[in-house]
């Protein structure tokens, strides 16, 4: 019941603030929606293992990812204060995006805990709808363009999905089940007929690949991130990305226990090197920050689905790997946030110096790239690490080389942007004038950073049983 | 007398390919709801009387009478050029189409499982291919969204196949997808339109590298 | 031979029937029904002029059409009562022998070296072969359910009494009333009314033709329609009837045909000229959904 409360909750909080338009308003559902946040955490946490009325269940890496979610929300509630206020935006749009902003969180929430794939469905699909709302709220041309394709191509990719669904309806129905609930699911897997596992698995994959961004449908999502504001951004490319990952895992535990397992790691192994493969052609080309940002997310995604793809340890590696991106990747947008409001554009090119002009938030930029580009002592080195040991203990030495070669040309494009940023010399017309210097910006970043070199070389004892406990459902 | 819904829904198929004008987009799509509600009625014997009458307002009320009076309305707002041109000549489309509702009685005759209804699946198949098909042609994002209407057409037409496990549930489902898909997709038409003066794709193709 | 004499009666009015609808709609004043057998009768009286540039072919032509629409007559059953000649597979040879006609026409008016008759040459090649597989699948599929190959057979066991015989019905009436409109160049491919050199199909290859061919050619598109509307008078011809009464159907199909063909033509607009192709060829998928319909019966697609 506690989910159910808690969505009540957010949406009596959303209505609250479109209504009254008052910045007190806001901030207090913020400051309440923030509480329970906290609480819904601590008490899946506590809770592990168990039902939630017969649609949600507190499971481990729900239970991660959520944790995730609430530490990110809560910094993006405080950067989305600096976003609007420089923006200076009226009060009625800023109402909007608070609303719209809430609403997302908790659809979030929703699909991690999800039990019934239905209900998994209509999650990520509100989901699709509240984060299109948070990309118009810029209302230009850029912006409209981008929602219009995030939202027809989401739809058609989450009807594709419905299909697969429908799938393996078919074969819940041949087994005798009513509903389709997970646990029901998983007990029938051996059972079922394995044409119809197959084609629900290829067409819930693709119909998912939109969220996750990887092949065939990421480019819509790396448009629409190429475009959002930083602090939607954050949100957007971690913890949505984790509701498809979490929708794609849900569905390959109940593949894990029928026939077809080794079918579909090859088919996760394939779309995680081409997706790869085909960031990082794109990256040669990019030139806006945040598109670079978004092409990174696209790689790590294909390194998740490659570990997802290798068995215990890779799974492992997989859900470290997913956890440690989260909160790297969220810092350096928030702290590109703070970038952008000392540059008139958003082209690479016409950046620089940053470290003269900002430099706390320069130390910050610098010390997530190096993070995000899993170099010692980050703890993404670890999970990358994990994923490659699990690769060349299967024997897959080629894809491990290819993949090896794939990520030094990236990590040599990502650093040259950087030092492009934070180093070159830039003109003075280029520059923001009268910019007042917020040192409290960059804590957030710094306590991200920080903490994802904590976890990946001294983990606590709790985190590392919850990973293992989602790792382990798979034989 | 179900199969002569299916067949003229088949039909209808054939029609959108041919068809250039937008008008008559939206008109098809208005029949196509009436076909499915006759496949539904005359399946009658193995729904019960609450959803059906659910399912009468599903697709006449919704499919038949308000996607296409709101798609109208898009229309007009944008001023939309009576012929939409496609990238593949008329000809070919139709070949297509054709081949695609082929391949799919031949599918649907390979499959010889207890639990799809094969007549439902075939037409519901060769929707989707066309919807997706017709996507792929059409430049201008109006008729993105009818094409995404006929995949939810072809997607209602699926869960009948699939038979009767909650039945509810996945037409509340699809209902909701339809609603919100038909009137969050409009209306960003209609914005898209202001801001652009034109609803043609290359118009939005402004954020690749 | 009583189809044969049906068939030739009919003709002979089918063509003013049309007109007479179309002026009636149009609150023009009616020319006599049999105003188009005057004409091919004053056509008679005349003598014919051979261009310079023509060869054997073009003196030929007229008359091979003629009779090879003549001898196609010959196979048409109405009703009960078969045709004058009928074996199996016959209504292949009777889709062959109208295109041996359309050939000597498109070869004949080629032969002129007129550049207007070798575009309309051109179209008329070009819409033949794109109804081609309508007609063949059409009475193709109607063969594979009744089990029979001959026209008279086909249409002796057709039994339009269940729901989804009457989609085949319906749809076969409604291809064959267009084929019949694409075969004789009528609405909407070419509109008769309005004879713009750009876009006529059959009009402008008879431009040179005069006299007694230019009569033969006349008498050859009336006995056209009136084949194809003994067809579709097959379709609603019951062979439990009475004689009589398949007489009287035969008679008022004919008349009803004529009337909607008027009618067609009296309200529809031509297609424009680039767009006929895709037209054509959509009555071949419509005959490829009667052919799976035909398939779905006879079980040969086994659905549940």
């Amino acid at each position: 019941m506690m989910i159910f409360i808690f969505i009540i909750f957010s949406i009596l909080l959303s209505t609250s603030i479109i209504l009254s338009k008052n910045s007190l308003v806001n901030y207090l559902a913020l400051g309440l929606f923030s509480i329970a946040l906290i609480s819904l955490t601590t008490y899946s946490y506590i809770h592990i293992n168990q039902f939630d009325s017969i649609y949600y269940k507190f499971d481990a890496l729900g239970v991660l990812l959520t944790t995730v979610l609430s530490l990110l929300s809560i910094m993006s509630f405080y950067h989305s204060y600096l976003y609007l206020k420089r923006k200076a935006n009226n009060p009625k749009q800023k109402a909007q995006y608070y609303a719209a902003l809430i609403l997302f969180i908790s659809a979030m929430i929703s699909a991690y805990f999800a039990e019934n794939l239905a209900l998994l469905w209509v999650s990520i699909e509100a989901t699709s709808l509240f984060v299109s709302l948070l990309i118009f709220h810029s209302r230009t041309k850029d912006a409209m363009e981008a929602t219009w394709k995030y939202l027809f191509i989401s739809s058609v990719g989450l009807a594709i999905a419905f299909i697969g669904i429908l799938f393996l309806s078919i074969v819940a129905n041949e087994n005798g089940l009513s509903n389709l609930s997970f646990t029901n699911l998983l007990n029938a897997a051996p059972f079922m007929n394995v044409l119809w596992v197959k084609v629900a698995f290829v067409l819930i994959f693709t119909g998912l690949s939109v969220k996750i961004s990887i092949f065939p449908l990421y480019a819509v999502a790396i448009d629409a991130k190429t475009i959002a504001a930083t602090p939607v951004n954050a949100l957007m490319s971690t913890a949505l990305v984790n509701v498809g990952f979490i929708g794609l895992y849900r569905i390959y535990l109940i593949i894990a226990r029928t026939s077809t397992l080794l079918w579909a790691q090859h088919i996760l192994m394939l779309v995680g090197v081409l997706s790869i493969f085909i960031a990082t052609i794109q990256l040669t080309r990019v030139r806006r920050l945040k598109r670079l940002l978004a092409f990174s997310s696209m790689e790590h995604m294909g390194l998740a689905i490659i570990g997802l793809s290798l068995g215990r340890i890779g799974i492992y590696a997989a859900i470290l790997h997913l956890i440690l991106h989260s909160l790297a990747k969220a810092g350096l947008f928030f702290q590109l946030g703070a970038i952008r409001n000392y540059f008139t554009t958003i082209w690479i090119k016409n950046t620089g110096s940053y470290f003269k002009i900002n430099p706390l938030g320069a130390m910050a930029f610098l010390l997530g790239i190096i993070t995000i580009l899993a170099i010692p002592p980050s703890g993404l080195f670890v999970s990358e690490f994990l994923i490659f040991k699990a690769l060349f203990i299967n024997h897959n030495y080629i894809i491990a080389i290819l993949i090896l070669i794939l990520l030094s040309v990236i990590i040599y494009i990502i650093i040259k942007r950087a030092t492009h940023l934070l180093y070159a010399d830039v003109s003075e017309e280029l520059l923001s004038k009268e910019v007042k210097q917020n040192p409290y910006e960059s804590i957030s970043q710094f306590i991200l950073f920080v903490l994802v070199i904590y976890l990946g070389i001294n983990p606590p004892v709790f985190f590392t049983d919850l990973i293992n406990a989602a790792s382990s459902i798979l034989n | 007398m179900t199969y002569l819904f299916i067949l003229l829904y088949a039909i209808t198929l054939i029609y959108f390919a041919l068809s250039e004008r937008v008008k008559k987009f939206v008109w098809l799509l208005s029949i196509q709801g009436f076909m499915l509600f006759g496949i539904v009625f005359f399946s009658l014997n193995k729904i019960d009387l609450f959803d059906f009458i659910f399912i009468l307002t599903e697709t006449i009320l919704i499919k038949s009478i308000i996607v296409p009076w709101f798609l109208n309305k898009v229309r007009k707002h944008n001023k939309l050029k009576r012929i939409q041109e496609t990238s593949v000549p008329v000809f070919f489309s139709i070949i297509v189409v054709v081949i695609s509702l082929i391949f799919s009685f031949l599918l649907s005759n390979s499959l010889n499982s207890d639990n799809i209804h094969t007549k439902y699946f075939n037409v519901a198949f060769a929707s989707i291919l066309f919807g997706i098909y017709f996507i792929i042609i059409h430049k201008n994002i109006f008729s993105h969204l009818v094409g995404y209407l006929i995949i939810e057409n072809g997607i209602f037409l699926f869960s009948l196949a699939v038979g009767s496990v909650m039945p509810m549930m996945v037409n509340l489902a699809i209902l909701l997808d339809v609603l919100m898909g038909v009137l969050v997709l409009g209306v960003f038409i209609n914005r898209i339109g202001d801001a652009f003066e034109s609803t043609k794709i290359d118009k939005l193709s402004k954020l690749k590298d | 031979m009583i189809s044969l004499l049906l068939i030739l009666i009919s003709s002979l009015f089918f063509v003013g029937i049309i007109v007479k609808v179309k002026a009636k709609i149009a609150a023009r004043k009616m020319p006599s029904i049999l105003q188009p057998v005057y004409d091919v009768i004053r056509l008679f009286k005349k003598g014919a002029v051979y261009s310079q540039t023509t060869s054997v072919i073009f003196k030929i032509a007229p008359l091979a059409y003629f009779s090879s629409v003549a001898l196609a007559v010959l196979f048409i059953p109405i009703g009960s009562n078969e045709g004058l000649l009928s074996f199996e597979g016959d209504f292949v040879f009777f889709a062959y022998l109208l295109g041996i006609g359309k050939f000597m026409t498109i070869i004949s008016a080629m032969d002129t070296g007129s550049g207007f008759e070798g575009m309309g040459a051109n179209r008329e090649a070009l819409y033949s072969m794109l109804i081609e597989p309508a007609f063949f699948i059409l009475v193709g599929s109607l063969a594979l359910f009744t089990n029979n190959v001959s026209f008279h057979d086909l249409f002796l066991h057709l039994k339009l009494d269940t729901n989804l015989y009457y989609i085949i019905g319906i749809a076969s009436v409604y291809v064959l009333i267009y084929i019949a409109m694409v075969e004789n160049s009528r609405m909407p491919i070419d509109d008769p009314k309005t004879h713009l050199e750009l876009t006529m199909v059959h009009e402008v290859m008879i431009l040179d033709n005069s006299g007694f061919d230019l009569g033969l050619i006349h008498i050859a598109s009336w006995l056209k329609f009136s084949i194809y509307g003994a067809l579709i008078s097959n379709f609603i011809i019951s062979n439990s009837w009475a004689f009589y009464w398949q007489i009287l159907a035969f008679g008022g199909t004919q008349l009803v045909f004529s009337a909607i063909v008027g009618i067609l033509e009296a309200f529809r607009a031509r297609n424009k000229m680039g767009k006929n192709p895709q037209w054509i060829i959509m009555l071949s998928a419509i005959s490829i959904v009667v052919f799976l319909t035909a398939l779905i019966i006879t079980k040969k697609i086994i659905l549940n």
